[in-house]
């Protein structure tokens, strides 16, 4: 339950930290993902589960505050969580890699898919302009931010995880 | 979790068929925001507000740093356009007292009235990088509803596409999802604005529909139509940076640089008389500004 509550405040954090603070560091009006690279870090951490969890939930509220229709982000986010949530049975924390590397490559094909279900309906055919202009900037962006953004949810991770370790003891005890 | 680790393929597709069916469902909605959405506004809004104010603060305080050597020589510029604009405005307003006078003796009310307007901030802004909608920090609670239109200093910013009771979301003109019926001041040519994605993130947007025959150039002032059913009409859009005609040759189109600076938008104006909601009373209501733009919009249709 402490887990929820604190994964929740997060979402809601990085939202509006991405709709205000981070608006005045738009690199050629490109904006990093942090929502898909909050989603990449817990499902990394905490396995699939707790991944579509988090995707579900940060994709829900930018759904309420800035979506067309409610369900489009979430269904990426939970998609996100899952997939990713994956790698988590056999890789080190300590390792910066994997998750700088699943944040590039997950943020390439999340934007892919919100391009093939939204401009490519308009008709805007040329996936490679917005692959050059927009989307591989922004994953590399992303890519860049993430490792500030894992670090952080690693010690969160590892302060939830120890509260709830000495909480076990407790009951063990008696 | 035993339970998840089981059924772990089945849950997944059960929620994904249900996001799809709620996503297809909920697509384009606009109007009041439920009660969850009010919920989470009463907790994101503040402290998106706060958020901004303290961001914009920093912002504002590094750019003046940078540029305050232009101060001085932008003063004298602003001076002598003050009193230029001054001049100007006497000559307007004398035009305008004609005007008045004149169309008092035609008997037909004012094509351009005043618009009641609130002013109001905006505090975030999307947090992606394919649509430009952002949250303003009025809602339902200081009388806003959705569909009016939003203004900055001389320039249309976009519409409300949904209203909470603290907050509305706002589509931007140069959103793809826009469409706007405009005008060419000079020469009477009707088209509509739209938002473009490879357009969008340099500021620009396209007018399209536009007759080839048309005599539309560089400079052209763009307005509002008096076509449109949201938006009040001679409310200045932006110029024309370029004419392209179409594959087809039919039809034109021109690429737009609007009137306001979307990089730096933070107050902004509602027109509070929503055009939208008057326009579909008006056959109860006659002799309104509203109205007679109705009728010329249904003389235009014709």
């Amino acid at each position: 339950m402490k887990r929820a509550v604190i994964i929740f405040i997060v979402l809601l954090f990085n939202l509006i930290f991405q709709s205000t603070v981070l608006q005045y560091f738009r690199i050629n009006s490109v904006i990093p993902n942090t929502a898909l690279a909050v989603i990449i870090s817990i499902a990394l951490l905490r396995g699939r589960l707790e991944g579509c969890l988090t995707g579900f939930g940060a994709g829900i509220l930018q759904d309420i505050f800035f979506g067309n229709s409610l369900g489009y982000y979430a269904l990426l986010g939970v998609l996100s969580g899952y997939i990713t949530g994956r790698f988590n049975h056999n890789y080190y924390r300590e390792n910066y890699a994997l998750p700088v590397f699943l944040c590039f490559t997950g943020t390439l094909i999340y934007e892919s898919a919100v391009f093939f279900t939204g401009a490519f309906f308009d008709g805007y055919l040329n996936y490679f302009y917005f692959l050059v202009n927009i989307i591989l900037p922004e994953a590399v962006y992303t890519a860049v931010v993430s490792i500030i953004i894992y670090r952080l949810l690693f010690s969160i991770n590892d302060w939830i995880e120890k509260s709830e370790k000495h909480k076990r003891k407790l009951f063990s005890i008696k | 979790m035993n339970f998840f680790n089981t059924y772990k393929k089945q849950i997944l597709y059960l929620v994904i068929a249900l996001l799809i069916i709620l996503a297809f469902f909920t697509v384009g909605r606009k109007s009041k925001a439920t009660p969850i959405d009010n919920i989470l506004g009463f907790i994101v809004t503040p402290a998106q507000n706060i958020s901004t104010s303290v961001s914009s603060w920093f912002s504002d305080k590094i750019s003046s740093f940078r540029d305050e050597t232009d101060i001085t020589s932008e003063n004298e510029e602003l001076k002598a356009q003050v009193e230029l604009l001054e001049a100007e405005n006497k000559r307007l307003s004398m035009y305008e007292e004609e005007n008045k006078r004149l169309s008092a003796l035609l008997d037909i009310s004012q094509k351009y009235p005043d618009y009641e307007t609130t002013g109001t901030n905006v505090i975030a802004k999307d947090p992606g990088n394919w649509f430009l909608t952002f949250t303003i920090d009025k809602g339902t609670k200081d009388g806003l509803a959705p569909d009016m239109a939003l203004t900055d200093a001389g320039g249309l910013v976009g519409r409300i596409t949904e209203c909470g009771y603290i907050y509305s979301k706002v589509e931007s003109i140069l959103d793809s999802r826009s469409s706007v019926s405009a005008m060419s001041l000079r020469t009477g040519d009707l088209g509509v604005v739209k938002g473009d994605y490879t357009l969008m993130n340099d500021g620009l947007c396209k007018m399209e529909y536009i007759d080839a025959e048309s005599e539309i150039m560089k400079g052209d002032e763009i307005v509002t139509s008096y076509l449109s059913d949201i938006y009040p009409s001679g409310i200045t859009i932006g110029y024309v940076n370029e004419v392209v005609t179409d594959e087809n040759g039919l039809t034109k189109y021109a690429v737009i640089e609007p009137s306001v600076d979307f990089k730096h938008i933070s107050t902004l104006l509602v027109i509070t008389d929503s055009f939208a909601q008057t326009s579909s009373l008006s056959e109860e209501t006659q002799q309104t500004p509203s109205s007679a733009d109705t009728q010329n919009q249904s003389a235009g249709d014709e």
